[in-house]
């Protein structure tokens, strides 16, 4: 459906894309991760059209996307990561507003718009004005002025940003609902928890540079391990640390170490043995189940959020 | 003590790093100095001299003396001679033809000294005065000019010639006697100094001494008397609040300017909104953002400038509907000028801050030079070229042509295609550059 072949682009002589490629297919909830900075914004504005590539181009069902191309914008919808929205216009005339663009007759423009109120949840607040809504009340409504030309492809450019948890579980179930009707979407967020939980495909972008894509699986096999070693900071782990990093590779956290462990300590009994020589008492150490982060950290030597 | 100091220090710090409010502070009020100088004779710099036809029938000395002094006032450089229609020769201004002139605009005044200037027979000065006060103070600077120009020289030209038609008719001796009683009969009947009038009447005409300025003021009331300066109004004497009528133009485009400027600049508040960028991510293309941005300007800035007239019609009595239609088309077309001023502001500026800044400093200065604020003639001659390329000067002449002159399409023309040529070049270029994604 959508081919992104060597895309690259640069701002100021700084490269905020590099030959990025990517192929996403009908119908896919598609995660592009990445931390801050690392052009996840950038690659959604040259999908919309919104910025010409310095090299490489954009498909859309084989036709290339052009700088300024009205007429993919009547296929992809946009949510934007600011709320990009009227404030002092109520919810309803921001939906009419926007949605005229899109050359629907008056009756489907309004169904449309009463759809996508339900769907947000903002069908009693509809004649409020914006600026008197919540974040989450705002951020809903940004997506559901994205949706209203029924988008075969709907691209969300972190939608949840500043939003509480109640709120933000609202958003991905109506995410969720709009990718079981068959809209492909495309979700870029630096939280790994929204990816895995949403995305059935994923790219990890990292300075302008795809560095692995697949399924949340085929990324954590990438990982020598499915699951990770931790210890918890305590005064005793604290005073141990100079001999855990004799077999392992330490990652320093706010209440915990993560550890990569050398090829000679491969086996957790040997690990355990380890600790207990020196002293660290079990009940301080924890093995759980590999995630993105995990990826992340292995392909970067870098944390998401660093 | 320490707290306020790094309080002050914080503001200070804010403060330059702010280019706008630099921009403000220091450069506006500087440029604005320097055109107050240059209009009012401080910083070295020369006043403009105003334009005035003069026409000289009279084979008269003393009219070619009144000439001469008017030729070297200060205040106002005499035209006498204009361009034949279609051809590069120049002729005489007739009497008719400085009527025309001044009629049209082209002209503040003329002054024609008639064929009876100074009659044999006359013993009353004659001087016609054509007038065009469509700037009160241009108007009173030149009627003042040569006022004084005439009441000046001519306590010295009566007397002598009131002498020399007695003693050429009477014979030298009698003469004398006859000098001596009329300046009796002078002095009683307006009661000024027999001695003072004999001594007047005891000089020659000679261009030496008409040319003197009298210090003598005690015959003042009696000159007075003896010159004839017949002062007629061409343009405007019908206006019921001529002070207003003069004036609103200039005011309107200013503030045109001021409030169709800020919503050009306005997209770079949507720009910082985001919903710039979300309706760049719909089917719009950035031609049509922009002409929507034009389109909303311009109704606002004709319905402004529509309100402002009515007010002044309510409130001041100023007459808008004698030519309504000219009006409108003018308000139209300043209206599209101020929009596409503000749209090449916005092409421009890399920040609203700055947009603003710009803006607030080229309105001030184009009003300033472009006679908003003071009739053009009072500048030098070098600022009065640099205020025909501001596209203010254009826009304060049409609205004064069609509402102190009620002046007809014809007339306005010109003042009516330069801006819309404005218009088109600044809305093609802010155009190119939007598409170009070069500003947002």
């Amino acid at each position: 459906m959508l081919k992104i072949k060597n895309l690259s682009k640069s701002f100021n002589n700084i490269e905020a894309l590099k030959e990025v490629s990517l192929e996403i297919k009908n119908g896919e909830f598609f995660g592009l991760l990445g931390p801050n900075g690392a052009g996840k914004t950038t690659l959604m504005n040259h999908i919309i059209g919104f910025l010409h590539a310095d090299e490489g181009e954009i498909l859309y069902n084989e036709k290339p996307i052009k700088f300024g191309d009205k007429g993919i914008r009547l296929k992809i919808g946009y949510v934007p990561q600011e709320i990009s929205l009227y404030q002092e216009l109520t919810a309803i005339q921001n939906l009419k507003i926007f949605g005229s663009f899109f050359n629907l007759s008056q009756n489907v423009l309004k169904s449309n718009i009463d759809k996508a109120l339900d769907l947000v949840q903002l069908s009693d607040r509809k004649n409020s004005a914006v600026k008197e809504f919540s974040g989450g009340m705002k951020r809903r409504l940004n997506l559901a002025v994205s949706i209203l030309h029924n988008p075969e492809v709907l691209l969300c450019d972190e939608p949840t940003v500043g939003v509480d948890p109640q709120s933000r579980n609202a958003i991905f179930e109506m995410l969720q609902e709009l990718n079981k009707q068959g809209v492909t979407i495309i979700y870029t967020t630096h939280y790994m928890e929204e990816a895995e939980r949403l995305c059935n495909k994923l790219a990890i972008i990292d300075s302008g540079k795809i560095i692995a894509t697949g399924s949340l699986m085929e990324l954590l096999n990438n990982l020598d391990k499915r699951e990770t070693l931790k210890i918890h900071k305590t005064p005793e782990s604290i005073e141990l640390i100079n001999k855990i990093e004799e077999i392992a590779i330490i990652n320093e956290f706010d209440f915990k170490y993560e550890l990569i462990p050398n090829s000679n300590f491969q086996k957790y009994s040997d690990l355990y043995r380890y600790f207990e020589d020196i002293g660290l008492s079990s009940d301080l150490v924890e093995v759980s189940q590999a995630s993105l982060e995990d990826v992340f950290l292995h392909l970067t030597g870098r944390r998401l959020r660093d | 003590m320490k707290n306020i100091f790094e309080m002050f220090k914080k503001d200070l710090i804010r403060f330059v790093n702010d280019k706008t409010a630099l921009l403000l502070t220091f450069l506006v009020p500087a440029v604005l100095i320097i055109i107050f100088g240059n209009i009012f004779g401080g910083n070295g710099g020369s006043r403009g001299k105003a334009n005035v036809i003069f026409v000289n029938k009279s084979n008269t000395e003393a009219a070619k003396i009144i000439e001469e002094k008017l030729d070297s006032s200060k205040s106002i450089r005499l035209i006498k001679k204009y361009r034949i229609d279609e051809t590069d020769s120049v002729t005489d201004f007739t009497e008719e033809k400085a009527i025309e002139y001044v009629k049209a605009g082209k002209y503040a005044a003329a002054v024609v000294l008639p064929n009876d200037f100074l009659s044999d027979t006359s013993v009353t000065m004659s001087i016609k005065y054509y007038y065009d006060p469509r700037n009160e103070i241009e108007s009173s600077i030149i009627q003042g000019s040569i006022q004084r120009t005439v009441f000046t020289q001519l306590p010295q030209i009566f007397p002598s010639l009131l002498t020399r038609q007695a003693n050429k008719f009477l014979g030298t001796e009698e003469g004398e006697g006859f000098r001596s009683d009329m300046a009796e009969i002078v002095s009683d009947y307006f009661d000024v100094p027999k001695d003072s009038i004999l001594s007047f009447t005891s000089k020659e005409i000679t261009s030496s001494n008409f040319l003197n300025e009298s210090t003598d003021t005690s015959s003042e009331s009696f000159i007075d008397n003896l010159i004839k300066f017949d002062s007629v109004q061409l343009v405007g004497a019908d206006l019921k609040n001529p002070q207003v009528t003069r004036i609103v133009g200039g005011w309107a485009i200013m503030f045109l300017l001021f409030s169709l400027t800020s919503i050009a600049t306005s997209l770079f508040e949507e720009k910082q909104e985001g919903t710039l960028k979300r309706l760049l991510c719909m089917p719009v293309t950035r031609t049509e953002i922009l002409f929507s941005k034009y389109l909303f300007s311009m109704s606002l800035g004709i319905v402004q400038l529509m309100v402002l007239f009515l007010f002044s019609w309510v409130i001041f009595d100023v007459d808008i509907f004698t030519n309504f239609l000219n009006l409108v088309i003018v308000i139209i077309i300043s209206a599209s000028a101020a929009v596409s001023f503000g749209m090449i502001i916005t092409a421009h500026a890399k920040s609203l801050s700055q947009a603003n800044g710009i803006a607030t400093l080229l309105i001030l200065v184009m009003s300033a030079v472009g006679g908003s604020w003071f009739p053009t003639f009072l500048f030098p001659d070098w600022l009065q070229v640099v205020a025909k390329f501001t596209l203010t000067y254009w826009s304060v002449e049409a609205f004064q042509q069609v509402m102190w002159r009620q002046a007809e399409l014809s007339a306005i023309t010109l003042h009516l295609l330069i801006l819309i040529v404005i218009s088109i070049v600044f809305n093609v270029y802010a155009i190119i550059r939007f598409n170009k994604g070069r500003i947002f």
